[in-house]
């Protein structure tokens, strides 16, 4: 049984903007999943609508076999948030954020008391418990919201842009968290970021999502793959479109080369990139030249016509 | 990425309701608890017009001494609606900047996430309606008080608390801000406070708004608990009209039960609907 099922699910907010377009995937038991695409995606809206606190308007999702609508009880109760925002009682206690959630998704006291000062002790929260919520840094709210979540054994872990707003050193260290959390075989993580090393690093495989429809599904390396082991990227000065066809007729370029704007990716796939430069060089048409390894912002880029890391 | 089959574990047992509910009401009891302001603030309005005005109008206007105690009711129909409304500034605060979008994805019914909101409301009201009949008969307001008396005080009480704070739940979950929300407290906590006999009885209004009077739940509730509190049916008789002081008590206790309840289940009903998008 897969850990997350999801079925053409789609969601319009009243006024008509359609966020989510039908989108399927299913995520197995134990995998960590990721949500990759821009702010205004979608990716967002899926979560809520797993996390039953939007309502779809078509389609269905199931969380260890519970249908989200039709039995929201039983796919809240094996599934827990960490939210974008900070979402925590202020004046309470890190401890008592803790211990109400325990309480709420029915987790025996004793056994909550034991699995608080487990979890406090691995995300480093030991000396921080006992103080209110309110008074702890950025990373230091997050890995509590992270404790959190986790104190009630979920089977299905949501991480909704878990390092949006933090500096780059807490965001550093959460990612080492987060990357820990992979030892929990049993527990199946979906991640949403729109950080391309997030999703590299942390996934099993990626889903990438654009205004509101998957546009590609895969593993990271794979979806990589696509664009070879190199690219070129060049900028052209005057007729883009006459320059590509001019590189595909030559050989250089393949059907998957693309452009944008006055940038010209060509991915390579038989071509070193020494020889393709040399080739772009006696054709006489690239202002600037660079070869470089892909990334899943040229897999983006390639798919949607936008960067990734501009549209974020 | 591993492909091994793993076994999800069995959803534990559904939790009973009375647990999560006491968790809830905990929670909402200690954050109330350290927001001070919305334990005294609420009190400060009524218990000046219970020690300071009513003994000042009743000089003023030469009334005798149970005029205080007239009003020292009335103002119980003033700290109700106050104490509910602050209440429900909490509503908003948890939405804006608390943790109600998690307690949104716990395996609960959503109204228990407002029943333990309205317990601790109704919890507090009730110690500041001790407070200010305590320090009412400190300052040496008279009561007539029977067991059947404070019964009805109660319950009029109560009632009324509940209908107030499913009032306070629907206008939060409804206006995105403090600032709109606190703008129109005055228009649903102290307006209806002025026209429904808290100080003088309705049949010294004009006719047009002792006709709006009467269909007031405050006018019903304040009218009732004079009645368990001072012995009083003329409220009663001014709404009801009837010579049966007990029959009219009981179809005020009606009005004020269908008003707790159709408010709170407009507020749950509302607070679903705005849980989940």
């Amino acid at each position: 049984m897969n850990a997350i099922e999801v079925t053409r699910l789609s969601k319009t907010y009243p006024g008509g903007v359609e966020a989510v377009k039908g989108i399927d995937f299913e995520v197995a038991a134990g995998e960590v999943f990721g949500l990759l695409g821009p702010n205004g995606a979608g990716k967002s809206t899926t979560v809520g609508m797993l996390t039953t606190t939007i309502a779809p308007t078509a389609g269905s999702a199931r969380l260890a076999g519970f249908d989200v609508a039709e039995d929201p009880l039983a796919a809240r109760r094996v599934s827990s948030v960490v939210f974008q925002e900070p979402v925590v009682d202020r004046s309470l206690t890190g401890r008592r954020n803790l211990e109400i959630h325990a309480r709420l998704w029915g987790v025996v006291p004793r056994e909550a008391q034991a699995r608080i000062d487990e979890l406090a002790a691995s995300l480093g929260l030991t000396e921080l418990v006992e103080r209110p919520a309110g008074t702890y840094s950025g990373g230091e709210r997050r890995r509590l919201e992270i404790a959190r979540a986790l104190v009630s054994h979920p089977s299905v872990l949501f991480l909704d842009e878990p390092t949006v707003g933090l500096d780059p050193r807490i965001r550093a260290e959460l990612l080492e968290t987060i990357a820990g959390l992979r030892s929990r075989a049993e527990m199946t993580v979906l991640l949403t970021t729109h950080y391309l090393d997030e999703a590299e690093r942390l996934c099993d495989r990626v889903a990438i999502i654009h205004a509101g429809r998957i546009v590609a599904l895969d593993t990271p390396a794979a979806l990589l793959a696509q664009l070879g082991r190199e690219l070129v990227e060049l900028r052209v000065d005057g007729d883009v479109t006459g320059v590509l066809v001019t590189l595909r007729d030559r050989g250089v370029a393949g059907a998957d080369a693309f452009a944008v704007g006055s940038r010209l990716t060509v991915p390579l796939h038989e071509h070193i990139s020494g020889e393709a430069i040399a080739a772009i060089h006696q054709l006489g048409l690239a202002g600037a030249i660079s070869a470089r390894r892909p990334t899943l912002d040229d897999v983006y880029l390639r798919l949607t016509g936008d960067s990734l890391a501009a549209a974020a | 990425m591993s492909t091994a089959e793993i076994a999800i574990p069995a959803p534990r047992a559904r939790p009973q309701a009375l647990g999560p509910l006491a968790t809830l009401a905990r929670r909402r009891f200690q954050l109330t608890a350290r927001t001070p302001r919305e334990l005294f603030v609420p009190l400060l309005t009524p218990i000046m017009f219970a020690l300071v005005i009513a003994p000042a109008l009743k000089t003023a206007l030469h009334t005798d001494a149970s005029y205080e105690s007239f009003v020292a009711i009335g103002t119980v129909g003033l700290l109700i609606p106050l104490n509910t409304m602050f209440s429900g500034l909490g509503v908003i605060v948890d939405r804006v900047s608390g943790a109600q979008r998690e307690l949104l994805t716990a395996p609960i019914p959503r109204g228990l996430l407002l029943l333990g909101n309205l317990s601790v409301a109704v919890a507090i009201t009730a110690l500041q309606v001790g407070v200010l009949i305590a320090v009412a008969v400190a300052r040496g307001i008279h009561f007539h008080v029977t067991g059947t008396g404070i019964l009805w005080f109660v319950s009029a009480a109560a009632l009324f608390t509940v209908g107030m704070y499913g009032t306070a739940e629907i206008l939060a979950n409804r206006v995105p801000r403090q600032e709109e929300y606190i703008a129109r407290v005055p228009a649903i906590a102290i307006l209806p406070w002025f026209l429904a006999g808290a100080l003088f009885p309705i049949t010294a209004l004009p006719a047009f708004l002792t006709s709006v009077a009467k269909f007031l739940p405050l006018t019903h509730g304040l009218a009732l608990m004079r009645y368990g509190l001072r012995g009083d049916g003329t409220g009663l008789h001014a709404i009801w009209g009837l010579s049966d002081p007990a029959a009219m008590a009981a179809l005020s206790l009606g009005v004020i039960a269908g008003f707790a309840l159709l408010l709170t289940l407009g507020s749950i009903r509302v607070f679903s609907r705005s849980a989940a998008r």
